[in-house]
């Protein structure tokens, strides 16, 4: 062939393809209808609102759902797409933690349980239909009624209509009701109430009335009872100049860390501290509550330096301790986590009750009134008794319904095992867990958000559960489970509509539907002292011993409480706020420790104890102490620790542990850069005059900004940020962020907008710094842009128009606060978890810079609100998603030129400043550094 | 072969081949601004003969950002009764009867829609009619899309009107 000829075929078969694919019929985008409209005002675009309930942990907080219009995979439906608390709420005053901010990748998640299983003969699953299980389940009583065995119902925590309903069926079908299980039974706590007060129950306390609080090891802020329920008391607390707190234990939590002073205590030496303090109290006070006093006479007399010595707290501290303490007005003090969780957690929690009734706390602030609903649950030594049970093999069906035994459980239970000693077992669950595995019939339960139901967390407090969307596979809720099983024709709906009905009348029940909770009077709880149970135990109190080497510490975690929101895909997303780790695990051992054994974060460590040996990296955790290790209790195999027989609560402690250095070094994704502020600007520059510099003039390239109506402005309290990341995850689902992976994240390229930067401060304390984009009115970013995507807008806000960006990232380099977040990749979120996307704001695609804008979609449709009344946005209308869900409300926003703002009231604080404030990039974001000497000598 | 032939050809050829794939093209941007809808509605018949507002149908323009199209209800409120032999109906009845809502085909079709807010709301409100944007949708026995909705047009009315033509305004 001839050249010429060649580009003639060439010419042809490349004109012949063009124009065939031209031909191709380009699918055209549909536009879908609805069949039949849904009843109310609903409009496409304007979201929906219903108040219900979250049920990610026991706290039960109420959570409002945002709902959304939307087509997906070509259906139009109404789908929940953001969780808020509910204004007002007594529990957690319309803030919702970072787990219950991730409710909807529970909800969404691609690993539900889709349809009801069977294990046939062979020992597979197979899916079965309701009826085939349900038959089963019939058959199953049936032949252990014949064969004269037991039947139990074992649950997690559950209050309530489903309570009753479960008492009823099993009642009713000869079924032993077992006490719940629960990781945190707190246990300690409970029993050292009954015999202290004899009320077997947790109280509940009343921070904010406080102007002294100690806290002995309680994780108040990550996983104690109700951890929002405390942040914010504590925000309110806060807010009295003379409040101060201390915070003992003998790890390092979040909570201890925001602690006016954290002093660090040698595990198991709690008891002393206690008795140190009430004999000290004692003889500062003059309000004594007469019986309590001789037995704190009774109590054995530690001096100064010895109480120093066993607790391992200088002489200064304690001395300090017990003058605020005495000086207190309205002490509290709240003992649990893991200093009620060994074996002399009960008397520390003795010792606490003692304490609260001695300085008449139980007057006010330690309230039983209110108490929390723990009274159903119990302990380990319930557990055990199951084992033998299940172990003489006596057991006929065994129902476990929404809780996982054989992760939570030692591995040493081999609890597996156990439950297969049983004629049937019977799984309950959202999500196929080791528990489920093992079960012969697997009946998927709907999500709280697909169901019907009520709870009651704590006293005179009933919440409503309703659904926010039709149950998306072919689930049933617990409720309609039992009532077909009971073969009732009616459903759990028509259950608890004529128990609402017959209970608050048909007025009370619309009331508590639309609010989404009902708050009743209790009557008022008068705790008696008693003497005789309180003195014979203080007699019979040994002194601790402190032969336990290398201690392990297994602690809870604010990102997966016991263990239970791993399953939630943004939880490993977002680091932990302690170490900033996000996915996989580690273990923290202090400095001392680590220059010891030659160790340097990520290097392998082998950890050795008497039955169990891990490999975990390491992380160096400044302040842990010298004889602690750290490693978070969901992050491995659970190990089996002491049970206390008098209580049943099982110790978190794994003594005399062995380090040694394997060599190896890990990929572990440390997302924060360095903790040390090194006086960079971030933080409050501590000079005498430290505010800001308003007197020196920045040089301007260009002209002034004109801000017509509105300048949208932040404003920060750094006192009040606690580090909880609630912002980080509801900032991910307001603004459909992508979740990268634990590949990215070793790349550095973790997307979240907001994120909390840890730091030490002046005083090596722990800072934590929420940094988004600070909106700078002489932003860096903004000139840089080659093509203009990144502007300075009217209203004050730093605007990246998404499709226009071409991925230069030359933004990003400029920005000093390195905020910029790069999509190098499509991370769309995996089906079905894109059903939560916010239809509000753009899904971007690689290639395209992103950050915080001040949630842009909230201003605009607050601004549409007030145009359609004809006015100007008020202060309060527009709360960006970390603003609302700050359980501390530390985050404020608003329009910087309505004097009357709170913003603006709070920028003209003397507290007030801007981050890298020398750079002259004028901030919209002003943070307020901790009030100047916060740390009493 | 004559000296200068291949040369002609291949100009030829080149030339007849973008006439071909422009008419493509043209061809292609009229079925896409009027495609074949599952069923034949017409809008002259029902504006201009039967007299029914826009607002009957798309119910929330004046209430949301989307004008909504009417669900398959609303129709069946007239069409249970009228017209029931003529075949289009019959389609209709069908999609009703199996709760199969109608697969219309978009024909205002925002380009980038993931990135551009629109609120239909907010432009009613601002005193415009349907028809300044649609066109006359009352003469049109299928439904066209009259204007280019490109960001040149939407601005260049914003700048006469003294809307906003801020980036942040329709950029989401």
């Amino acid at each position: 062939m001839d050249r010429r000829d060649f580009l003639k075929i060439l010419g042809i078969t490349s004109g012949t393809m063009m124009v065939s694919s031209c031909g191709v019929d380009k699918a055209s985008e549909k536009i879908i209808p609805y069949v039949i409209p849904p009843d109310e005002d609903v409009y496409p675009g304007n979201p929906l609102f219903l108040n219900t309930t979250c049920t990610e942990c026991p706290a039960n907080c109420g959570m409002q759902v945002e709902i959304n219009e939307k087509v997906y995979h070509d259906v139009r439906s109404l789908y929940p797409t953001k969780l808020e608390g509910i204004e007002g709420h007594p529990l957690n005053e319309g803030t919702l933690c970072m787990r219950g901010q991730a409710g909807l990748f529970r909800l969404y998640s691609p690993d539900r349980i889709q349809r009801t299983m069977m294990r046939h003969d062979q020992g597979n699953f197979r899916v079965a239909t309701w009826k085939e299980a349900l038959t089963r389940i019939e058959e199953g009583l049936n032949r252990a009624k014949q064969d004269g065995k037991k039947n139990a119902y074992f649950s997690g925590r559950t209050t309530g209509s489903l309570s009753e309903l479960i008492d009823r069926f099993c009642r009713n079908k000869d079924i032993e009701r077992l006490p719940e299980f629960e990781v945190f039974s707190y246990a300690n706590i409970k029993r050292a109430n009954e015999m202290v007060f004899r009320r077997p129950q947790i109280p509940k306390y009343h921070i904010e009335k406080a102007d002294f609080l100690l806290t002995i090891g309680a994780d108040i802020f990550e996983t104690h009872i109700s951890p929002v329920s405390h942040s914010w008391r504590f925000a309110r607390a806060r807010k009295n100049e003379n409040f101060s707190w201390y915070h003992v234990e003998p790890n390092l939590s979040l909570t201890g860390v925001q602690a006016t002073r954290r002093l660090s205590l040698r595990p198991r030496s709690e008891m002393v501290l206690l008795t140190f303090l009430l004999q000290t109290v004692l003889e500062q006070n003059e309000r004594k509550n007469n019986p309590g006093i001789t037995i704190v006479r009774s109590l054995p007399n530690y001096p100064l330096d010895e109480v120093s010595s066993l607790t391992g707290i200088s002489e200064t501290d304690l001395r300090s301790l017990a003058t605020s303490f005495g000086n207190a007005k309205k002490p509290l003090v709240i003992a649990g986590g893991v200093s009620t969780a060994h074996q002399l957690g009960l008397e520390v929690a003795v010792l606490t009750s003692l304490l609260q009734w001695i300085m008449a706390m139980t007057d006010e602030l330690v309230d039983f009134s209110q108490a929390e609903s723990y009274e159903s649950i119990g302990t380990f030594k319930d557990v055990e008794s199951l084992n033998e049970q299940l172990d003489q093999n006596t057991m006929g069906v065994l129902f476990i319904s929404r809780m996982d035994p054989v992760s939570m459980l030692p591995a040493v239970f081999k609890f597996s095992r156990q439950i297969k000693k049983a004629q049937l077992t019977v799984g309950l669950s959202d999500h196929m867990n080791d528990t489920v595995r093992e079960c012969d019939v697997i009946l998927p339960l709907s999500h709280s958000l697909e169901s019907w139901g009520d709870s009651q967390p704590c006293r005179g407090l009933t919440n409503v559960i309703q659904p926010a969307i039709d149950p998306q596979y072919d689930t049933r809720s617990e409720g309609d489970i039992l009532l077909q099983l009971l073969n009732n024709e009616s459903t759990y709906k028509n259950f608890l509509f004529e128990k609402w009905n017959k209970n608050y009348g048909d007025a009370g029940t619309k009331e508590m539907l639309k609010t989404g909770y009902r708050s009743d009077p209790v009557p008022k709880v008068m705790v008696s002292f008693n003497t005789l149970a309180v003195s014979s135990f203080v007699r019979h109190m040994e002194k601790p011993n402190f032969n336990y080497g290398v201690v392990l510490c297994l602690s809870p975690s604010i990102r997966s409480y016991d263990g239970r929101s791993r399953d939630l895909k943004l939880m490993q997303e977002i680091p932990d706020p302690l170490s900033t780790i996000s996915y996989g695990g580690w273990i923290s051992i202090s400095p001392l420790t680590a220059e010891y054994f030659r160790l340097k974060d990520r290097d392998e460590v082998e950890l050795t104890a008497q039955e169990f040996s891990l490999k975990l990296p390491v992380k160096v955790q400044k302040h842990l102490s010298d004889n602690v290790v750290m490693v978070q209790r969901d992050l491995i195999p659970v190990p089996l620790t002491a049970v206390d027989h008098r209580s049943g609560e099982a110790s978190w402690y794994v003594p005399n542990i062995s380090l040694q250095k394997t060599g190896v070094v890990l990929p572990v994704p440390i997302l924060s850069g360095s903790m040390e502020e090194n006086h960079r600007g971030i933080l409050p520059p501590d000079d005498d005059h430290g505010h800001r510099h308003d007197d020196e003039e920045h040089p301007r390239w260009y002209p002034e900004h004109e801000h017509k109506d509105y300048r949208w402005g932040m404003a920060i309290d750094l006192e009040s940020c606690i580090g909880c990341n609630a912002c980080t995850a509801a900032c991910y689902v307001e603004n459909n962020i992508p979740l990268v992976g634990l590949k990215e994240h070793l790349n550095g390229r973790e997307m979240s907008w907001i994120r909390i930067q840890p730091y030490y401060d002046a005083n090596d304390n722990f800072e934590f710094v929420p940094m988004m984009c600070q909106q700078c009115d002489n932003a860096p970013c903004e000139p840089v842009c080659p093509v203009y995507a990144s502007y300075h807008n009217p209203e004050g806000l730093n605007v990246q128009v998404y499709n226009r960006c071409v991925g230069t990232r030359y933004c990003s380099n400029n920005c000093p606060y390195k905020v910029r977040r790069f999509n190098w990749f499509d991370h769309r979120l995996v089906e079905p978890l894109d059903k939560m996307y916010n239809p509000a704001i753009s899904v971007r695609g690689r290639g395209i810079m992103e950050k915080c804008t001040f949630c842009i979609q909230r201003i605009r449709a607050a601004k549409d609100h007030a145009k359609d009344e004809n006015r100007l946005v008020q202060d309060g209308e527009i709360i960006p998603a970390c603003a609302q869900t700050c359980p501390t409300e530390a985050i404020t926003f608003g329009n910087m030129k309505d004097t009357e703002s709170r913003v603006y009231q709070l920028a003209q604080s003397e507290r007030a400043y801007h981050a890298l404030e020398e750079l002259g990039t004028e901030p919209a974001v002003n943070y307020l550094g901790k009030r100047g000497n916060n740390h009493e000598a | 072969m004559k000296k200068g032939i291949a040369p002609a050809i291949i100009i030829l050829y080149i030339f007849s081949f973008m006439v071909f794939v422009s008419l493509i093209g043209y061809f292609w941007q009229q079925n896409r601004k009027t495609p074949k809808q599952p069923i034949n509605f017409s809008h002259q018949l029902h504006v201009s003969r039967v007299g029914l507002a826009c607002t009957h149908c798309h119910y929330s323009v004046e209430k949301s950002p989307a004008a909504g199209i009417p669900p398959v209800q609303t129709c069946m409120n007239c069409h249970q009764a009228v017209a029931t032999d003529r075949p289009e109906i019959k389609k209709l009845t069908q999609y009703w009867e199996e709760k199969i809502p109608i697969p219309w085909k978009r024909v205002y079709v925002l380009p980038v829609r993931n990135y551009v807010y629109f609120s239909h709301k907010r432009h009613i409100k601002g005193g415009l009619q349907c028809v300044n944007c649609h066109g006359n949708v009352e003469v049109m026995p299928v439904i066209k899309q009259v204007p280019e909705l490109e960001m040149g047009w939407c601005v260049s009315c914003h700048r006469v009107k003294n809307a906003p033509v801020d980036c942040a305004t329709c950029h989401k």
